[in-house]
């Protein structure tokens, strides 16, 4: 799980409304794995990941001027991005096109040259019962117990209320331990 | 409390996030329902899998391709940046070894001392092999003005760049090159450089490229024939010959730090390891020409830290990669930015990164961790 979202970065948003090139720079270099975190694990495949991690960033370089900083950058970037990625997965072409085997090709990014058959089979096993877990729940897996935003956090990107982000990400929880229960 | 009641607590106690009195009541079910007790442990099981995962990182290059989509008309700063730093967007296997092949071609096709070398074997591979034995002392004892002076044809200097070496002729004159230290002036280098290819078959663009390679290679080519000439003054001519013999033990490991050359005609590997051998002391010399800054392989996982104070952050990294169990090994400018080359226990990397991302912004640009020990090369900017 990646560490908590943290505070923003000091004096970053003014930085960010005066146009700073150097600036966004840094905002997409701090902000890059999560936003393509997010994107990877909701859609599954690499190239469609980064496209909608570059729309996530573009928008948001374009809309910074309206941000009136209540929330995080962090967390905003989250309902962006989260935004973007159920659109995505409503699009009626999309549907067509993803099949049981989503998530499939998300790697583990560090694979051990001596895990066991058993631990490779594990973590297919757990990518593949991820990726059939209903998109609004599997968003709230994945920011909660992925990127390690809190329910607090998670409600605010989401626009949902923190019962609704409990029970959604119990429900996840529960699915995903039955589908992985032979591993027990 | 239920048991429904109960488990519909368990992913909140997962998280810490229970009231008192939840909790209280959740621990009261627990201990008498075993039921429940076997399916919590389970579910916690579950939640511990799944941030186990690795968080994934964007791909190489994801950061500028969003700054180029951000500002579709490339500025002029950004265009050079782009230049200067092809790395990402390539992969780097594929970047390095056309980087490498690119400068070991015109090493090659550069060098006086490797096209006389060439040369002088193709000359060899010609003559009868009664005259092929005595062939290296002589060139040894031969007076370096007349090595200058020796006549060159333009089809044997254009042959040196196509024709495979005769393999026992050039062992035989691995220490031809060695008394060639007399440089020639740069006009001489010129001229020979166009005297190399029919002017019917070159235009005048690559005659200025072939000068322009000539010249930027002529302060190592001189450092070097200076470096070899010093030490014929130290050890005399007649020393020279057995001084080489001995010394060519040292020749692999020199000539393993010379790079492939990828695309070069075959006799570039050998006229590497004559050069290697029968100048050793020019070796480390050759270092610091336009071999600089390119790492000898591709590092495992390339990364940018952006910080506030650079030599504060190269010492920080330097303590950091040693106090996670590994080591500084090497340090060089690329496209002046200060690169800080680690080696760092895949065990431990993560750690590493945590740990790095104190010291300032952190952008990991690529990573492949299949090796105990990865080769991690931190450009250090602010």
């Amino acid at each position: 799980m990646r560490e908590g979202l943290g505070a923003d970065p000091p004096g970053l948003l003014p930085r960010l409304r005066a146009g700073d090139p150097r600036a966004f720079e840094e905002f997409v270099i701090a902000y890059q794995h999560r936003v393509f975190g997010v994107a990877l694990r909701m859609l599954g495949n690499r190239a469609e990941a980064e496209e909608i991690a570059q729309e996530v960033f573009l928008r948001a370089h374009r809309a910074i001027a309206d941000f009136r900083g209540e929330a995080r950058l962090g967390t905003w970037l989250y309902a962006i991005a989260s935004r973007l990625c159920l659109n995505r997965l409503a699009s009626p072409d999309r549907r067509l096109a993803r099949g049981d085997d989503a998530l499939v090709d998300v790697p583990a990014s560090t694979p051990d040259a001596a895990a066991a058959a058993e631990r490779a089979e594990l973590d297919a096993a757990l990518r593949a019962a991820i990726a059939e877990l209903p998109d609004d729940r599997r968003l709230v897996l994945v920011l909660r117990d992925v990127e390690g935003l809190s329910y607090e956090q998670i409600a605010e990107a989401l626009a949902l209320d923190p019962g609704t982000v409990r029970s959604r990400l119990h429900r996840a929880r529960m699915q995903l331990k039955e589908k992985l229960e032979r591993f027990a | 409390m239920t048991c429904t009641e109960t488990r519909d607590l368990f992913s909140a106690l997962a998280d810490d996030a229970l009231t008192p009195g939840e909790r209280a009541a959740l621990d009261a079910h627990l201990a008498g329902c075993a039921e429940c007790r076997r399916e919590l442990a389970g579910l916690l099981r579950t939640v511990k899998l799944v941030r186990a995962m690795d968080p994934v990182h964007a791909p190489a290059g994801f950061v500028d391709r969003v700054l180029a989509a951000a500002q579709p008309a490339p500025s002029h700063r950004r265009l050079v940046r782009r230049l200067m730093r092809p790395w990402p967007t390539l992969p780097l296997g594929a970047a390095a070894l056309l980087l490498i092949g690119g400068l070991a071609v015109l090493l090659f096709r550069g060098s006086p001392e490797q096209q006389r070398a060439a040369h002088d074997q193709l000359e060899a591979a010609r003559a009868p092999s009664s005259e092929r034995n005595v062939a290296a002392p002589q060139s040894v004892e031969a007076p370096p003005a007349a090595v200058t002076a020796a006549p060159r044809s333009d089809t044997d200097l254009s042959k040196n760049y196509s024709e495979p070496p005769k393999s026992e002729s050039m062992r035989a004159k691995t220490a031809a090159p060695t008394t060639k230290t007399d440089a020639p002036s740069p006009r001489a280098r010129a001229e020979r450089a166009q005297a190399t290819v029919p002017n019917a078959s070159r235009d005048s663009v690559s005659s200025a490229r072939e000068q322009e390679a000539q010249q930027r290679l002529t302060p190592p080519a001189a450092m070097e024939r200076r470096e070899a000439k010093r030490e014929l003054a130290d050890r005399g001519q007649e020393a020279l010959a057995p001084a080489v013999g001995g010394r060519s033990a040292a020749a692999p490991s020199a000539a393993e730090r010379q790079p492939p050359p990828v695309g070069a005609a075959t006799p570039a590997p050998a006229m590497a390891t004559a050069k290697a051998q029968a100048m050793p002391q020019s070796a480390p010399l050759s270092r610091t020409g336009p071999m600089t800054g390119i790492p000898a392989a591709p590092p495992d996982v390339t990364a940018r830290l952006r910080v506030a104070h650079v030599s504060g952050a190269e010492r920080a990294l330097i303590e950091l990669a040693a106090r996670v169990g590994g080591r500084q090994t090497g340090r060089r400018i690329d496209g002046g930015r200060l690169v800080v080359e680690l080696a760092v226990p895949r065990d431990t990397y993560a750690e590493f990164v945590r740990e790095a991302a104190a010291l300032g912004a952190v952008s990991i640009e690529s990573q492949a961790t299949d090796r105990p020990m990865l080769a991690v090369a931190v450009t250090v900017s602010n």
